[in-house]
């Protein structure tokens, strides 16, 4: 049996709001095997996205473990968490979240000078250059390389975020509604865009959607409901 | 590497920052400027003060300098008795013996006391018609002080005739020299005949309770100048011997004052204990008497140096304000960029950044901006205060106005002296203030939670 790149084993979350406990997630199993697309369905309120912050470390359970290639992640520090972040997952979220400041180019390039310190990034800058306009161009935007964000359309904001996501070539890929800000059009190619590096990556991805149609398209289909999944 | 990437594009893609750089700017600037323009005038006047005395003064009591204080005359100097153990102290290189008297002079024949030089402030004499009546030994005041340099005037016609004896009577009269710009002012030559007028105790009168007026015409050999224009203007200069025969007839040689000059390199504060304790035991002064005193040349004049660096003092105080509000736009430029900034923040601390990395970002902003502001206020502070000389001279041929009235100060050139001390704390200072201020929104940075700027769009 395969270990799974990412699981979660009876999470649970719950916000504190004054006196009163409020219960978001409680006891989230999942497992995500490498290479696989699970979608991640709920109504509004459901907890989806605290469910993937809390898959990608950006956020701490309130009990329960998350595990990545089998190892538990509960009890790190901070710092470690971010390094694990860095190198197992990519995020990609509804409003894109590219830095304004930075054109195309140098948005992708971020993710890879996280985690490096000066030298050893001039060291390799060459190839870090290459593979980013390489990834800019795989996702068709070789010739928006120089341009800022806001002279961006929104599909092509959300596809410099994939690349940005792919940029270091992480295990797992957690987009929240990546298509939600999107019209129906650019939207299908966002996803057959996700689809595709899905299956030349091996990338396992968890998409959190509002649309049944992507769903059924995943390999799998998981549902968020009362803070428990069913499938 | 992120860190300075993400600092750099901040940095540079925002043009708001310049505010706060020229905010450090202006602050290094003003304190560096004006403290080199005190620091050079201080030592312009100091250089000016030490021009016109001696190392070391040996007065005749304690109190000299405020007649009020006397219970009773001063007794003279035994001036034989004290040189001769001068001049075995190995720090003495000469001496000269000096009668402190005070006079008025005037033209025969005119009002007595010479009419206020109108325009003229009191520092140079102007409307000062009292003076001080030094008499002195012309060779042996050479050996203690830069007499013979102070003979060599700017306006030929106003020189005396024979420098190695300026004081040689002319027409049989008794001679003086006066400074050159109040001989100027009052139209004298050398040559001229002028009636002193002055007070002597009467003959026979022990107690010195009466005094009796006393006019004696002289002859002006002559100008003197030393670079302290305020010495110029208030003491008109001659001889020791003759001053002396006319106020005590029947005192051989009589001598209040002793200028001392030490070899180059003397303690002047040890010299000056040892001398005091020669001097108090010639006159067999016994312990808690009052009796002869030595002061340095820095003693003699220590109100005007005393103000002057207090006033440099409190010029530093009040530009240290100037900081503050410099402090304020650093606060504000920093706070903005990380109000602006907190979309960011969310995505920085998904692509795996931490807390700490993002507080670095904007600490290393406020860093760069505050050095670029310190090298740019620093570099320009010097140059100003450099070239001041020359940018008042342009002003004064564009408007003609005088943004620094060098005349009065006896000056040449608008003085400056950069001290690396201070431009060294001012730069530090600076840094200082521009981290701490930063620090804060950078610390709000490195709080804001993450996931409220991923929620929210
Ligand atoms: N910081 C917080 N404090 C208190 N409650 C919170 C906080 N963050 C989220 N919640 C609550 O947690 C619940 C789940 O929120 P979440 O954003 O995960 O829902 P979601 O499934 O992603 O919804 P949507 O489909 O609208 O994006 C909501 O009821 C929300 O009000
Ligand atoms: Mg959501």
């Amino acid at each position: 049996m395969t270990t799974p790149v990412l699981a979660a084993e009876g999470l649970h979350k719950s916000y504190r709001l004054g006196r009163t406990e409020i219960p978001v997630l409680k006891g989230v199993d999942l497992q995500v095997l490498p290479g696989e697309m699970v979608a991640l369905l709920g109504m509004s309120g459901a907890g989806k996205s605290t469910l993937l912050h809390l898959l990608g470390l950006l956020d701490v359970p309130t009990g329960g473990a998350v595990r990545y290639d089998g190892a538990a992640t509960t009890g790190l520090s901070a710092a470690a968490r971010a390094r694990l972040r860095h190198r197992h997952v990519g995020f990609v979220f509804q409003f894109y979240h590219l830095i304004p400041e930075l054109t195309a180019l140098q948005n992708v390039l971020l993710g890879k000078m996280m985690h490096r310190s000066v030298l050893q990034y001039l060291g390799e800058r060459r190839q870090v250059k290459q593979q980013a306009i390489d990834l800019l161009t795989q996702v068709g935007l070789a010739q928006r390389l120089r341009h800022r964000p806001a002279e961006l359309s929104g599909g092509e904001r959300q596809r410099v975020a994939i690349a940005r996501a792919l940029m270091t070539a992480p295990r797992v890929i957690l987009a929240d509604e990546p298509t939600g800000n999107l019209d129906s059009a650019t939207a299908e190619g966002v996803i057959e865009l996700l689809f595709q590096i899905n299956q030349e990556r091996g990338i396992a991805f968890v998409i959190v959607t509002h649309n049944e149609d992507i769903a059924a398209r995943c390999h799998r289909t998981v549902r968020l409901r009362d803070g428990r999944v069913v499938n | 590497m992120y860190r300075l990437f993400l600092a750099l594009r901040y940095l540079l893609t925002r043009p708001i920052n310049i505010l706060g750089m020229l905010g450090v700017t202006l602050g290094v600037w003003a304190l560096i400027v004006v403290v080199s323009i005190f620091s050079g005038f201080i030592a312009v006047v100091t250089e000016h003060i030490r021009s016109a005395g001696a190392d070391l003064s040996l007065l005749a009591r304690d109190g000299a300098d405020s007649p009020f204080e006397r219970e009773r005359p001063a007794q003279p100097l035994d001036e034989h008795k004290l040189r001769e153990l001068l001049e075995a102290d190995p720090d003495v290189a000469g001496t000269a013996p000096r009668l402190v008297h005070f006079g008025l002079v005037h033209r025969r024949g005119h009002r007595p006391p010479p009419p206020p030089l109108l325009g003229r402030s009191a520092l140079q004499g102007g409307d000062v018609p009292f003076l001080f009546v030094l008499g002195i030994d012309p060779a042996r005041e050479a050996t203690a002080t830069g007499f013979r340099s102070w003979l060599q005037v700017r306006d030929p016609a106003l020189a005396v005739a024979d420098p190695d004896d300026p004081l040689r009577r002319i027409d049989d009269l008794p001679t003086m020299l006066l400074g050159e710009e109040r001989m100027r002012a009052e139209g004298l030559k050398p040559g001229d005949k002028v009636v002193l007028t002055t007070g002597r105790v009467a003959a026979g009168n022990v107690a010195a309770t009466a005094i009796e007026p006393l006019h004696v015409e002289f002859a002006v050999a002559g100008a003197y100048r030393t670079r302290h224009g305020g010495f110029d203007g208030n003491n008109l200069l001659v001889d020791l011997v003759t001053l002396g025969k006319l106020l005590r007839p029947d005192q051989a040689h009589p001598v209040q004052e002793l200028s001392i000059r030490l070899h180059p390199g003397a303690d002047l504060t040890a010299a000056r204990n040892r001398i005091a304790e020669l001097a108090r035991q010639a006159a067999g002064t016994r312990p808690g008497e009052t009796g002869p005193v030595v002061r340095t040349w820095r003693e003699r004049n220590q109100s005007l140096l005393q103000s002057v660096e207090h006033q440099r003092a409190l010029m530093k105080i009040v530009l240290i304000v100037i900081m503050v509000v410099a402090a304020f736009l650093m606060y504000a430029t920093l706070s903005m960029m990380v109000a602006e900034k907190t979309g960011d923040i969310g995505i920085l601390t998904a692509m795996g950044g931490s807390a700490f990395g993002i507080m670095q970002v904007f600490l290393s902003c406020g860093v760069a901006i505050t050095l670029a502001g310190v090298l740019l206020g620093t570099v320009t502070g010097c140059l100003s205060a450099i070239y001041l000389e020359e940018f008042r001279q342009f002003v004064l041929g564009l408007t003609g106005v005088d943004l620094f009235p060098l005349k009065v100060y006896n000056l040449d050139r608008v003085p400056h002296e950069l001290d690396p001390v201070w431009i060294a704390q001012v730069a530090a200072m600076a840094m200082l203030i521009g981290a701490l201020v930063s620090a804060l929104p950078a610390l709000r940075a490195a709080r804001h939670d993450p996931l409220v700027s991923l929620r929210g769009a």
